[in-house]
C-alpha cells in the first residue's frame, strides 16, 4: 500500500511556523500536485515525506505505517531535486545503476534494469558518456530515471521543470505524467506554477503561508475555488476580484463595486446565498475567460491599458495598473478604442466573504 | 542554476583580441615577468653555478670567481656515494610514509566529525587548529620538554601503570625518531583537518542526500560521492604535506639536533650540518639542487594529477 | 533617439558561428524581441550590440553611424542584468544615483535625472527603502531607473524575469510592457518564453542557429510564420505539423500542414481518437491520435471529453499553414 496520509503536521523552524496543522490523504497510484508560491509550505511538506526534515507535530504514515523516525533511506521513495543532484563525477549509466549497486543487486540485474530504464527515457546512446556537461533536459531524464529504476511506490518530484525552458517544460509535462501512468506509483509533485498542477495531476493541494487551502481536481479548484486566494492563483490570469457591497436593485440583488458602477444583477442562487452570509461588503469574482463586450445595459466600464495578444489567445489588461481587470478573447480580435463596456457570465460569477476571503457559495 | 541560453562569454581567444592588445599585455606584465626571473631564476642559476665548484666561503674569493675552483661533478659523483646522505634520505623518507597517512586519516576523520553541527564546536575547532599556530620552535622546545626521560611523558605512563617509567626517549636512536613523528602528527594533522574539511563542506548537500534516498549507507555515501569529489582537494593536501615533509627540519632539530648520532638526520638537518659544520657550499648546493629537481617532479606529477 | 541595425554582422568562436550574416534594424523607441532556443545566439547580439564582443564581419549602425570600432561605454546603451544587480545596502534612490555620483555629474542635475526617472516609473514613494524591503516588481522599477537616469540610447535586457514564479511572471511581463511605453526609449529584450515574448514584443526576432528566419510584429509571425520552424517556436501547445492527406481542405503540393491546436475542430464522430483531455478550465486540451499522427485540439470551455472517446477532426482550410520542403512556407 503506498497511499500517504499526513495527519496534523506541523512544522516550525524557530519562532517561523512553516506548516500549520495540514490533513492530507494522497490515494495509492495519485498523482497530487502540492501548488503554492515561493514559502508556501510546499517544499517543506514534501521533504517531512521524503524523511529529509522531521515533522515537528503530527504524523506521516505510508498505508498504515507510521513513517516518523524512519530514515530517509528506508522510506523507499523516490526523489527528483529540483537541480536533479546528479553524480556528474560518474557516467549516466553510473548514475542510473547507482542505487541498484548501492543495494547489492547481482551484477546481471543491475545491468539489465539499468539498460532497460536507459531504453524507456531514451538515453541508451548516452549510457557511457559523463554526465557532466549533458543539456538540462538529459540530466531531468536521468534524475527521474536514477529514481524510477528503484521502482519505488512513492515517487517525489521538487519543481522539476522550473530549471528547463519554456518549449521542453511543455514536452516534459507530457511525457511525466505519460510516465507516471506507466509505473503506476503513487507521486507528489511540488510546483509554483499553476498550468503544470493542471495538465499534470488529479488533484491539487493548494496552499499559502504554511496553510492548505484547497484540495480537488483541477476543474474543482478553478471552477469552486474555496477562497480567494486559490481563485486568483488558479486560472491564468487568475480569477478577477473585485471589492463591492451588496446592493439592491430594480432588478434583483447586484454588487454596488463603486466607481465601476454596479455590477449586473446576479444569479437568484448566488443572490439567496449572498443574503444568507449575513454581511453586505463582498468580493466580486469573475473568470476572465468568461467576459463578453456588451454594446449596452449593465456592464463594467474600463479604459483599455494594455492587450496582449499571445497567439490563441489575447488578454487584455483594463482600468488601473493597481486593481486591473483582466479579459481574455480567443484568437486576435479587433478591439474598439478607448473605453470598453464588458460583462461576466452570470454562471462564472463567484462571491467570496471581503473580511475571511472564503467563498460564498450558491445552490 | 538557471538555464537558459546565457553562456558565459566565451574565453577571448586569439581571434577575438586585436593583436595590439596582446603586444600591450606582453608589456603591461613585463616588470613582473622580469621580477619572477630574480627571485626564482636567478637563485638557481647561482646554485647550479656554485655546484660545479668546489667553492666555499672560506675560500678567499667572492662567489662570482668561483670558477677557478671549477671541478665539474665531482660534487654530484661524491653525492651518489655518500652514505650518511642517502640515510637521511631513506629517514626522511620513512618520516613522510608514516606521518602522511595519519595525519591524512586523523584529518578526515576529524574533519567528517565537523561536517555536522553538534554544541562547542566552535570551541574545538579553535582548539584543534591551534598546533598549527604554534611557532616550530616554540612546538620543538615544548616536545623536547615534553619527551625528557623525567618529563610529563613519563610521568603519565608511570602514573597509568602504577610505577616509575624511565623511557630514554630522546637519547634512543628508534624511540627519538618516533618521538619526532608524534611532534609532527600533532603539529600537521590539524592543516590535513582544515583542507579536508574545506573539501567535504563542498560536497553538495542535494548529492548526498539523493544517494541516501536512493539506498547508498554513510560508508557508501563517503565512497562513492564525498570521495570522488574531493579528489583534487585530497592530492593537494597530501602534496603539501609530503613536500613539507621532505623538508622536516625546525621542531626536530630543537627536538634531537638529528641525533642520537644520526637517528633523526633528515635531509634538510643533514644538509645544514654540511653548510655550517664543513662549509663546503658547492657540496651543498649540489645537493639542494639534487633535492630541488625531486620535488619538483613529485610537484608536477601531482598537478597533472590533479588536472584530469 | 536610437535605431540599431546590424547590417551583415557575423561573429564566430573559434569554429562556432554564433552570429551569421544577420541583419535586421531596430526602430526607435521599439520594444524588440530576440527569440530562439537556446545556443541561437541571442545572448551574443546582446553583447555585440553592447559593445562587449567585436564582429568578425559586418557592421553595427546606432543612428546610422558605425560603432562597430567604438568601446561599449562611449556606445552608452544600459543593460539591466537577470538579476537586477541592486545594490543591497543603498536604499532604491542611492541605487538610481549612484551611476550619475559615479560621473561626478552636478547635484541639481542628478536631483532633475532622479525626479524625472522616478516620476516616469512611478516609484517616488519607493525610493527611500532598500531593496529587501521591496517587492519583485518594484526592485524591476528601481533596476530600470537605474539604467534610465544615464540617459542611454538604448537599453537591453537578458531574460530578467526568469527568476520568478510563474504567476509573477505574467504579472512581471504586463509591468515591463507598461513601463517601457511610458519610459520609452527602444528596449532590446531577449526571453526563451515564446509567451513572454509576444506578450510584450512590438516586433520580434526568432533566431536558429545564429541566423534571423524572421522578423515581425508577434502576431503576424503567429499568424504567417515563414517557415514551419518558426510556426513551431509560437504558440502553446505548439501548432500541429501533420502530413498532407490528414485533414481534408490541404494543398496538395505541401509537405506539411500546420494547424494550431486552437483551429482544429473536434466533433462527435469517426476517425480520431481521444488519448487525453487536460482541462484548464478556461480551455480544454485535448491529444487526439489520428492516422498514426499524434495532435492537440484546444477547444473553449470545458467540453467533457474523455480518453478512448472516438471523435472526427477538422479545421478551416483558411486557417492552415502549408510548408513546402526544407519547411518553408508555400506561397499563394
Amino acid at each position: 500500500m503506498s497511499a500517504i496520509r499526513l495527519e496534523h503536521l506541523v512544522k516550525r523552524f524557530g519562532s517561523f511556523t512553516a506548516l500549520k496543522e495540514m490533513d492530507l490523504t494522497i490515494g495509492d497510484g495519485e498523482f497530487l500536485a502540492l501548488l503554492g508560491p515561493s514559502g508556501c509550505g510546499k517544499s517543506t511538506t514534501m521533504n517531512m515525506i521524503a524523511g529529509m526534515e522531521a515533522p515537528s507535530e503530527g504524523r506521516i504514515l505510508f498505508g498504515d505505517r507510521d513513517m516518523v523516525g524512519v530514515p530517509m533511506g528506508r522510506r523507499g521513495v523516490g526523489f527528483v531535486f529540483q537541480n536533479y543532484a546528479i553524480f556528474t563525477h560518474m557516467t549516466v549509466r553510473r548514475n542510473l545503476d547507482y542505487g541498484l549497486r548501492m543495494t547489492g543487486r547481482p551484477a546481471v540485474e543491475v545491468r539489465q534494469r539499468a539498460e532497460a530504464m536507459a531504453a524507456l527515457l531514451n538515453l541508451t546512446p548516452l549510457l557511457e558518456r559523463p554526465a557532466a556537461g549533458l543539456s538540462v533536459n538529459i540530466l531531468q531524464r536521468i534524475a527521474i530515471g536514477r529514481s524510477a529504476v528503484m521502482e519505488p511506490a512513492i515517487f517525489l518530484l521538487d519543481e522539476p521543470l522550473s530549471n528547463v525552458d519554456a518549449a521542453f517544460r511543455a514536452v516534459m509535462r507530457t511525457e511525466l505524467k505519460a510516465l507516471q501512468r506507466q509505473f503506476g506509483q503513487t507521486m507528489v509533485y511540488v510546483t509554483h506554477d499553476q498550468l503544470e498542477a493542471m495538465t499534470m495531476a488529479d488533484r491539487i493541494a493548494v496552499m499559502d503561508h504554511g496553510v492548505l487551502q484547497q484540495v480537488g481536481t483541477p476543474l474543482e479548484v478553478y471552477n469552486a475555488p474555496a477562497n480567494t486566494f486559490v481563485a486568483r492563483f488558479i486560472g491564468s490570469p487568475g480569477m478577477n476580484l473585485l471589492p463591492g457591497r451588496l446592493a439592491e436593485t430594480d432588478r434583483g440583488l447586484a454588487v454596488d463595486l463603486g466607481e465601476l458602477g454596479i455590477s449586473p444583477p446576479l444569479p437568484d442562487a448566488l443572490a439567496a446565498a449572498a443574503h444568507g452570509a449575513g454581511r453586505p461588503e463582498v468580493t466580486y469574482g469573475f473568470r476572465p475567460e468568461e467576459v463578453h463586450l456588451v454594446e449596452t445595459g449593465p456592464a463594467l466600464r474600463l479604459p483599455l491599458i494594455l492587450a496582449e495578444r499571445i497567439g490563441a489567445r489575447t488578454i487584455l489588461h483594463l482600468g488601473r495598473a493597481e486593481d486591473a481587470v483582466r479579459a481574455v478573447f480567443q484568437g486576435n480580435p479587433v478591439l474598439p478604442e478607448g473605453v470598453l463596456a464588458i460583462a461576466p457570465d452570470p454562471a462564472s460569477l463567484r462571491l467570496f466573504d471581503a473580511v475571511t476571503g472564503a467563498a460564498i457559495r450558491g445552490g | 542554476m538557471s538555464v537558459t541560453d546565457t553562456p558565459p562569454a566565451p574565453p577571448p581567444t586569439a581571434a577575438s583580441v586585436p593583436a595590439d592588445a596582446v603586444r600591450l599585455g606582453h608589456w603591461l606584465t613585463l616588470p613582473a615577468q622580469i621580477l619572477i626571473l630574480f627571485i626564482a631564476v636567478f637563485p638557481i642559476l647561482m646554485q647550479l653555478y656554485i655546484s660545479l665548484t668546489d667553492w666555499s666561503p672560506l675560500s678567499g674569493r667572492p662567489w662570482p670567481r668561483a670558477w677557478e675552483l671549477w671541478n665539474g661533478f665531482a660534487n654530484y659523483a661524491d653525492l651518489m656515494s655518500d652514505r650518511r646522505l642517502w640515510s637521511a634520505v631513506g629517514r626522511t623518507a620513512l618520516v613522510m610514509i608514516v606521518c602522511v597517512p595519519v595525519q591524512f586519516f586523523l584529518g578526515l576523520g576529524l574533519a567528517m566529525l565537523f561536517v555536522d553541527d553538534f554544541r562547542g564546536k566552535r570551541l574545538f575547532y579553535s582548539i584543534l587548529i591551534m598546533p598549527m599556530m604554534v611557532v616550530p620552535a616554540v612546538a620543538g622546545y615544548m616536545f623536547f620538554m615534553l619527551f625528557q626521560s623525567g618529563g610529563p611523558i613519563n610521568d603519565i605512563f608511570g602514573t597509568l601503570i602504577g610505577r616509575p617509567v624511565v623511557i630514554a626517549w630522546l637519547s634512543d636512536p628508534t624511540l627519538a625518531l618516533v618521538a619526532v613523528m608524534i611532534a609532527d602528527i600533532w603539529q600537521w594533522t590539524p592543516l590535513m583537518f582544515l583542507i579536508l574539511l574545506a573539501g567535504l563542506v563542498g560536497v553538495p548537500d542535494d548529492q548526498m542526500k539523493a544517494a541516501t534516498l536512493l539506498g547508498a549507507n554513510a560508508w557508501q555515501r563517503f565512497r562513492t560521492i564525498a570521495l570522488p569529489r574531493m579528489k583534487t582537494i585530497i592530492i593537494i593536501a597530501l602534496a603539501i604535506r609530503v613536500i613539507e615533509n621532505f623538508k622536516i627540519f625546525d621542531t626536530l632539530y630543537i627536538m634531537t639536533s638529528g641525533g642520537p648520532g644520526v637517528a633523526t638526520e633528515t635531509i634538510s638537518v643533514y644538509i645544514y650540518k654540511v653548510t655550517t659544520q664543513d662549509l663546503i657550499w658547492g657540496y651543498v648546493a649540489a645537493i639542494a639542487l639534487v633535492i630541488l629537481i625531486v620535488l619538483s617532479v613529485v610537484a608536477v606529477l601531482a598537478m597533472r594529477r590533479m588536472a584530469r | 533617439m536610437a535605431e540599431i541595425t546590424f547590417r551583415n554582422v557575423t561573429k564566430r568562436y573559434g569554429d562556432t558561428l554564433a552570429v551569421d550574416d544577420t541583419s535586421f534594424t531596430v526602430a526607435d523607441n521599439e520594444f524588440f524581441c530576440l527569440f530562439g532556443p537556446p545556443l541561437s545566439g541571442k545572448t551574443t547580439i546582446l553583447r555585440l550590440i553592447l559593445g562587449l564582443e567585436v564582429p568578425d564581419e559586418g557592421d553595427i549602425l546606432i543612428d546610422g553611424r558605425s560603432v562597430t570600432r567604438i568601446g561599449p561605454a562611449a556606445r552608452n546603451i544600459a543593460m539591466v542584468f537577470q538579476n537586477l544587480a541592486l545594490f543591497p545596502h543603498m536604499t532604491a534612490e542611492q541605487n538610481i544615483r549612484f551611476p550619475l555620483a559615479e560621473r561626478r555629474m552636478a547635484e541639481a542635475q542628478i536631483r532633475a535625472r532622479l525626479a524625472d526617472a522616478a516620476g516616469k516609473l512611478h516609484i517616488g514613494h519607493i525610493l527611500h527603502k532598500f531593496p529587501a524591503q521591496l517587492s519583485g516588481g518594484e526592485r524591476q522599477r528601481v533596476a530600470i531607473a537605474r539604467a534610465l537616469v544615464r540617459d542611454p540610447v538604448a537599453y537591453l535586457m537578458d531574460d530578467p524575469i526568469s527568476a520568478l514564479d510563474a504567476r509573477l511572471r505574467e504579472e512581471a511581463r504586463v509591468e515591463l510592457k507598461r513601463m517601457q511605453r511610458e519610459a520609452g526609449r527602444t528596449l532590446i529584450y531577449v526571453t526563451h518564453d515564446q509567451e513572454e515574448a509576444m506578450s510584450v514584443a512590438d516586433r520580434m526576432a526568432i533566431l536558429e542557429h545564429g541566423r534571423i528566419r524572421q522578423v515581425g510584429a508577434p502576431v503576424a509571425l503567429y499568424d504567417g510564420p515563414a517557415s514551419a520552424y518558426v510556426a513551431g517556436l509560437l504558440g502553446s501547445p505548439a501548432i500541429n505539423l501533420l502530413p498532407p492527406g490528414l485533414l481534408p481542405g490541404a494543398r496538395g503540393d505541401a509537405v506539411q500542414v500546420g494547424v494550431r491546436p486552437e483551429d482544429v475542430t473536434v466533433t462527435p464522430g469517426e476517425g480520431a481518437v481521444v488519448t487525453g483531455v487536460e482541462p484548464l478550465g478556461g480551455y480544454t486540451v485535448l491529444t487526439i491520435e489520428a492516422e498514426g499522427q499524434t495532435l492537440r485540439a484546444m477547444l473553449r470551455g470545458q467540453p467533457a471529453y474523455a480518453p478512448g472517446q472516438n471523435v472526427a477532426i477538422g479545421a478551416d482550410p483558411g486557417r492552415m499553414h502549408f510548408f513546402g520542403p526544407g519547411g518553408d512556407r508555400l506561397a499563394g
